[in-house]
C-alpha cells in the first residue's frame, strides 16, 4: 500500500509496460508515415507561392474535386452492392464460400496496372461489356464512368471485409430476440443488425473511399481523361519534376487529411 | 545444434563462391576490355533499336573491336560531348542540324545525313472504323467521321505529338481544305491556333488540352497508343514510321510533302510553328537522322569504320527493318574524310551546310521575362 502511493507513477508504468513497449514498436511505422509526408509538406511551405497557385488552378481543382467524386460515387456502388455480400458472407456457410471470399479479395492482391488492362478489355467499345453498353450510348473509356468502375474495382474488398467483420461481431442471438419478439427478418436486419455494425461498415466505407482517391494505374489505363488528380500529379511529375507536382499533392493531402479527420470524429461520435 | 553448424557452414561456402565469381567476372571483364578496342556510340533514344541490331552485326564481323552504346536524348548525346568532355567515337543523333549547330567547328567539321523517320497514321486492320477504305489521300476524310476515334500523344511531351498536329496543319496547305485543322483539332481540344505572316501558322497547347474522348484521345507518350490501337480503342493513332513498323502496325504512309521525312520540303514545313505549354517554340522541320566521328575520338579510325557500316549495305537494311527509311546514298556534308566519299553524296560545297541561325534547333526557347511556373 505505501510503495504504491509512494511511487504511483513507477508502479504503473511496471504494470503496463507491455503497453509501452508496444507503443514504441508502433511508433516506429507512426513515424514512418509522418515524416515521410511531413517533410513534403515541410519543403513544401518554402515555395508556398506555388501551392496558392495550385489552390487557385482551375486544372487542379477540378482534378481534385473529379477525384474525390468519383471515389464518392464508387464507394457509394460498393456499399450498395457490398453490404448484402457482407451480411451473407457472415451468416451463411456454404459450399464453395472461400472461393466467393477468394474472388472478392483478389483487387488486394493483383497489380493495379494488370487491374486496369483487364477492366479495360472489358469495358472498352469491343468488350464484352463495352459492347453492349456501346450499343446503349454508354461510353466508359476515357470517361468518368471510367473513372468510377476502375476505382470501384480497387475499393470493393476494403469495403466487404470490414463491413463482414462488422457483421459478424452482432451476436446472432440478438437477431433471434428481435425475431421472437415478432420483427420481421427485414425489420431485424434495419433495426438492430445494421445499425449494430454500422461502425465496421463505416470504417470500410472510410477505407475504400480513401483507397479510391489513391488509384492511379487502374485509372491510368481506364480512363486518362477526364484527367483525376493522381494522374495529373504523375504528369507535372514526368513533365517538369518534382517541384511541379508537389503543390497539388500537397493540396490533395491536405483536403483527403481533414475529410478523413472528420469522417472519423463523425464515426467517434455515433459511437 | 549440429544442423545449426550445417547451415552457418553452407552460408559461408555459399558467400565464398559468390565473391570468387564476382571476382573472376570482374577480372574476366578488365582483360576484356584491355584486348579489344572500343567504340563508344552516343545516340538519341530513338536509335536504340536499330543501332542495337548494327551493334551486334559490326561486333560480329569485328571480334577484336567492342561497340559501347550510350541511349540519351539528341541534344543530350551532343552536350555529353562538347559540354561534358566525354571522348566518343561515334555521334548519332535524330536531329542532324545538331551537328553543324553545337559541335561545330571545335568537336566535328563534317556529318551525313543516313536516316529518316516520318509521321504515318497508325491502325488495326481488323478493328479500325473505315480501315478498307483508308489511303493517303482521304485519311482526314475519315478521321472526320462520326464514330471515329483516333488519337496522338500530348504535344507538350513528346515531340510525337506536337509533330502530329504539325501534320494536320501542313495537311490543311496541302489538300488545300482549310477546315482539316479546324474539324479535327479545333472542335475537339482545347488546341489553339493563329495565321501569323507570310502564311506561317502558329499552334498553341494548353496544359488542358480538353479533348472531346468520343472523337479524339491524347496520351503522354505515342507508344502508349500502340496497345490501344491493337485492342482496337482508338481507330487511328500518329506515331512514327518506325514505332509503326517494330510493332507490326498497318499504317496509312502520309505524302512526304506533309510526313516531315523530306530534307526537300523543309521550306514547307517550317511553315507550321507551335508553342508548347511551357513557352518553347517548335518549327515544322524533316526529321533526319545525322551521324559524325567528333573530334575528340580517341580511335577515330574505329569510329569512321562503324559509320561506314551503318551507311553501308547491311546498315542500310536493319534501318529500312525498323522502319528508320536509310538516305540512299547517305548525303556528306562538311570536310569528309576520304574515306566516306566513296560511300556518299557529298552535298554541294556551301559554306554552311544548314541556315539555321538558332543555337539549339529542336527547341527554341523564346524564353519570356514573366517566369511562369511551370505546368501550373
Amino acid at each position: 500500500m505505501k510503495l504504491r502511493s509512494r511511487l504511483p507513477g513507477t508502479e504503473k508504468l511496471k504494470r503496463e509496460k507491455i503497453y509501452v513497449i508496444f507503443l514504441f514498436l508502433g511508433l516506429v511505422l507512426v513515424a514512418f508515415v509522418f515524416i515521410t509526408l511531413g517533410n513534403m509538406l515541410y519543403r513544401q511551405t518554402e515555395d508556398f507561392p506555388a501551392l496558392i497557385d495550385a489552390a487557385t488552378n482551375l486544372v487542379v481543382l477540378k482534378a481534385i474535386g473529379i477525384s474525390i467524386s468519383m471515389a464518392m460515387a464508387s464507394t457509394l456502388i460498393a456499399f450498395f452492392f457490398g453490404v448484402p455480400l457482407a451480411y451473407f458472407l457472415a451468416r451463411k456457410d456454404f459450399p464453395g464460400k472461400s472461393i466467393i471470399e477468394g474472388i472478392v479479395d483478389i483487387p488486394l492482391m493483383i497489380p493495379h496496372v494488370i487491374a486496369g488492362i483487364a477492366l479495360y478489355g472489358v469495358f472498352m467499345r469491343y468488350g464484352v461489356i463495352g459492347a453492349p453498353l456501346k450499343r446503349l450510348g454508354i461510353v466508359i473509356t476515357d470517361a468518368y464512368l471510367g473513372i468510377v468502375i476502375a476505382m470501384l474495382f480497387m475499393c470493393l474488398p476494403y469495403l466487404i471485409d470490414t463491413a463482414r467483420a462488422g457483421f459478424k461481431e452482432v451476436d446472432p442471438r440478438l437477431e433471434n430476440v428481435a425475431r421472437s419478439l415478432g420483427a420481421s427478418h427485414w425489420r431485424t436486419f434495419r433495426e438492430i443488425t445494421f445499425p449494430l455494425a454500422f461502425p465496421s461498415i463505416l470504417s470500410g466505407a472510410i477505407l475504400s473511399w480513401g483507397r479510391a482517391i489513391s488509384e492511379f494505374s487502374a485509372v491510368l489505363i481506364l480512363a486518362y481523361h477526364p484527367i483525376s488528380a493522381p494522374i495529373l500529379i504523375y504528369e507535372k511529375f514526368t513533365s517538369f519534376g518534382l517541384a511541379a507536382s508537389r503543390p497539388i499533392s500537397v493540396l490533395l493531402i491536405s483536403i483527403c487529411l481533414v475529410i478523413f479527420i472528420l469522417l472519423r470524429m463523425l464515426q467517434k461520435g455515433r459511437k | 545444434m549440429e544442423r545449426r553448424k550445417i547451415v552457418v557452414l553452407g552460408t559461408l561456402i555459399a558467400i565464398t563462391a559468390i565473391v570468387c565469381v564476382t571476382a573472376a567476372a570482374f577480372y574476366a571483364s578488365i582483360v576484356g576490355t584491355e584486348q579489344a578496342k572500343t567504340v563508344k556510340v552516343f545516340h538519341a533514344g530513338s536509335l536504340a533499336v536499330p543501332l542495337a541490331e548494327a551493334e551486334s552485326q559490326f561486333e560480329a564481323l569485328n571480334p577484336n573491336i567492342d561497340v559501347q552504346r550510350e541511349s540519351i536524348g539528341s541534344i543530350s548525346a551532343v552536350r555529353q560531348i562538347t559540354d561534358v568532355g566525354k571522348n566518343g567515337e561515334v555521334l548519332a543523333s535524330a536531329d542532324y542540324t545538331l551537328i553543324p549547330s553545337m559541335m561545330y567547328p571545335e568537336y566535328a567539321d563534317w556529318y551525313v545525313r543516313f536516316a529518316t523517320n516520318d509521321i504515318v497514321l497508325a491502325y488495326n486492320p481488323e478493328l479500325s472504323m473505315y480501315a478498307d477504305e483508308i489511303t493517303p489521300e482521304n485519311w482526314y476524310e475519315i478521321l472526320r467521321r462520326d464514330g471515329v476515334i483516333f488519337a496522338f500523344s500530348n504535344p507538350n511531351l513528346d515531340p510525337c505529338g506536337y509533330r502530329a498536329l504539325m501534320v494536320l496543319q501542313l495537311a490543311e496547305l496541302h489538300y488545300g481544305d482549310e477546315q482539316i485543322f479546324d474539324d479535327l483539332i479545333l472542335d475537339n481540344t482545347g488546341i489553339t491556333i493563329t495565321k501569323e505572316g507570310e502564311g506561317t501558322y502558329l499552334i498553341k497547347t494548353p496544359e488542358d488540352q480538353k479533348p472531346n474522348t468520343e472523337k479524339v484521345d491524347i496520351r503522354p507518350k505515342s507508344v502508349e497508343l500502340v496497345a490501344f490501337v491493337e485492342e482496337g480503342g482508338l481507330d487511328y493513332a500518329f506515331e512514327y514510321r518506325s514505332v509503326a513498323v517494330q510493332h507490326n502496325l498497318a499504317f496509312v504512309d502520309l505524302p512526304e510533302q506533309i510526313d516531315l521525312s523530306k530534307v526537300e520540303y523543309a521550306d514547307f514545313y517550317k511553315k507550321v510553328k507551335l508553342e508548347t505549354v511551357d513557352r518553347n517554340t517548335k518549327t515544322g522541320k524533316p526529321i533526319v537522322y545525322g551521324i559524325t566521328v567528333p573530334k575528340n575520338a580517341q580511335n577515330p579510325e574505329l569510329g569512321l569504320e562503324f559509320v561506314r557500316f551503318v551507311i553501308g549495305d547491311a546498315g542500310q537494311e536493319i534501318f529500312a527493318d525498323r522502319g528508320q527509311t536509310p538516305i540512299v546514298p547517305a548525303v556528306g556534308s562538311g570536310n569528309l574524310p576520304e574515306e566516306l566519299k566513296s560511300l556518299v553524296y557529298v552535298e554541294s560545297a556551301k559554306p554552311k551546310p544548314t541556315p539555321t541561325p538558332s543555337p539549339e534547333p529542336t527547341s527554341t526557347s523564346t524564353s519570356t521575362p514573366t517566369p511562369k511556373t511551370p505546368g501550373l
